[in-house]
């Protein structure tokens, strides 16, 4: 049961860091991004392909890291130029639409060009032992790796002017235009952080698991569910949605099975939203 | 220093203001008068760059403003402190006065001067600023609104949802600011208010300006006192 509830807290850290930069987006310019878990995969294949050329794991890892960036980038400069035009729902919805579109067109090409490709790293040494329990060691890595940079944002929220700046947008626009701050250079900073976080995830996802081509639609399935239980725009809600979801979703999995656990996820899901409407941490509207 | 010249803006349903001429000088305090749905408002919105004008324009020490974006206008130091304030509800009081420093570090000692002239800010500095009264929150919206040291600070209806003891502090600090050299503009229906701080005023009816002059003017003028003065 611990070692359960550990490997829950390891999938749970990375469900709350996939989940922080779907809710980022949306709260900063009510842009979906169901391309998101595509971005995620896309940067593990430039990983393995880099390494195939030859880099070592790590100038791999960093390579991996910079593409996840540039795809928010180019995210933010082709596909949705038409969706900044639009306001409120239909804004919303054009970009749902359009980054499921990009979603299925990015998965067709990989799984034509690369079918069998997947994403492992694997870290040297035997398990590490936690609270009595031997864990494996690329999920304690992984989950390091995702404390530390989950504390690294919220430090760049809380203590820096271009934290504050982003935060600013997210709480009241006109307010933050009113003070200077440009809501357009926001997102498009925090598409190009998102995209970072993306393949972050996959690389430390793949510390554990491979993450093949066919990862996407399930990784933005999983970040949609928490940001949602996480309440929309809350990136303290999106990591302790993924704690508890993370945490289901391993205990579920081994008692009763890999399917019925993604049934009890998603009823957690619905439950959470029929009691709290605005999720775990959503700001009443 | 501003000079708007023939400014006509509304939304879908037609024009709210018509051909809307005035000019602030530097130093100066100037008060835009009008009753509920005159169109202060919108006039300050389509000076701010919030809402784009059909016809007409804004220069601000000579260069054209028209049409540039309100967080560029801000930049180029007009502070607009909205009847709404706009604040930042979920941070607290140093935060959005932070903010109000954007794209800077905010300047302690400009910090501390905002803290002298509302010393009710200080006590809440770590308060969150959707948890403060309404007086609270306009003297912090006042505040983010200095921290950029703007030369030119617009306020649309800065009493209102004020008791008028509150009303009465708003402008006092008003007073303060303008005598330190800050030009100010000013939309009002609390007209005795405003005609103690400004210089000149303009009254603004049916989104036309009817009116303009001195505040001694405008003291004197029958219309004025009738309808905005309560005097008979």
């Amino acid at each position: 049961m611990i070692a359960n509830l550990l490997d829950g807290i390891v999938l749970g850290l990375q469900f709350g860091l996939l989940a922080g930069g779907l809710t980022m987006v949306y709260g900063l310019g009510g842009v979906l991004n169901l391309a998101y878990g595509q971005m995620a995969v896309v940067s593990a294949m430039v990983v393995v392909l880099s390494m195939e050329a030859g880099l070592g794991p790590i100038p791999a890892v960093v390579v991996g890291l910079v593409a996840g960036g540039l795809l928010g980038l180019l995210l933010d400069l082709t596909i949705l130029r038409p969706v900044y035009r639009l306001h409120g729902e239909a804004r919303v919805l054009l970009s749902l639409l359009l980054t499921l579109g990009l979603a299925f067109m990015v998965d067709g090409f990989l799984s034509w060009r690369y079918p069998t490709k997947a994403l492992t790293l694997r870290i040297g040494g035997g398990p590490v032992e936690l609270l009595g329990v031997r864990m494996v060691r690329g999920g304690v890595v992984a989950s390091v790796i995702t404390i530390l940079v989950l504390g690294g944002l919220l430090l760049f929220f809380r203590k820096t002017t271009l934290g504050r700046a982003v935060r600013s947008v997210i709480e009241d626009e006109e307010g933050a235009r009113l003070v200077g701050v440009d809501p357009q250079r926001m997102l498009r900073l925090i598409l190009i952080l998102t995209g970072v976080l993306a393949a972050l995830v996959a690389v430390t996802r793949s510390l554990v698991t491979p993450v093949s081509v066919t990862a996407g639609f399930e990784l933005t399935v999983s970040a949609l569910i928490v940001t949602v239980v996480g309440g929309l725009g809350s990136v303290g809600g999106a990591i302790l949605a993924g704690l508890i979801l993370g945490m289901i979703s391993t205990v579920a999995a081994s008692s009763i099975g890999t399917v019925l656990s993604l049934i009890i996820l998603l009823v957690a899901a619905a439950v959470t939203i029929l009691i709290r409407p605005s999720g775990l941490l959503g700001v009443e509207e | 220093m501003l000079e708007v010249r023939g400014l006509t803006a509304g939304y879908q349903g037609g024009d709210v203001i018509r051909d809307v001429g005035f000019h602030v000088d530097e130093g100066e305090a100037v008060m835009i008068i009008g009753s509920n749905g005159a169109g202060k408002t919108t006039l300050f919105r389509a000076v701010l760059g919030l809402l784009r004008p059909s016809s007409g324009t804004v220069e601000f020490q000579q260069e054209v403003i028209t049409g540039k974006q309100t967080q560029r206008i801000a930049r180029l130091g007009i502070s607009f402190v909205p009847a709404e304030r706009h604040l930042f509800p979920r941070m607290t009081v140093r935060e959005n006065l932070s903010l109000g420093a954007y794209p800077d570090r905010p300047d302690p000692d400009d910090v501390q001067s905002v803290f002298d002239l509302f010393p009710r800010l200080a006590e809440r500095r770590g308060q969150r600023a959707g948890t403060m009264s309404g007086g609270e929150q306009q003297m912090l919206a006042v505040g983010r609104a200095l921290m950029s040291r703007p030369r030119l600070l617009v306020l649309d209806e800065p009493t209102t949802g004020l008791a008028p003891k509150l009303a009465a502090e708003a402008y006092r600090a008003l007073g303060i600011l303008k005598q330190r050299g800050l030009t100010v503009l000013v939309a009002e229906q609390q007209v005795p208010l405003a005609l103690a701080l400004s210089d000149r005023g303009y009254v603004l009816e049916n989104g036309v300006i009817r009116k303009e002059g001195t505040s001694a003017e405008l003291t004197h003028d029958p219309d004025v006192r009738r309808s905005y003065l309560g005097v008979v």
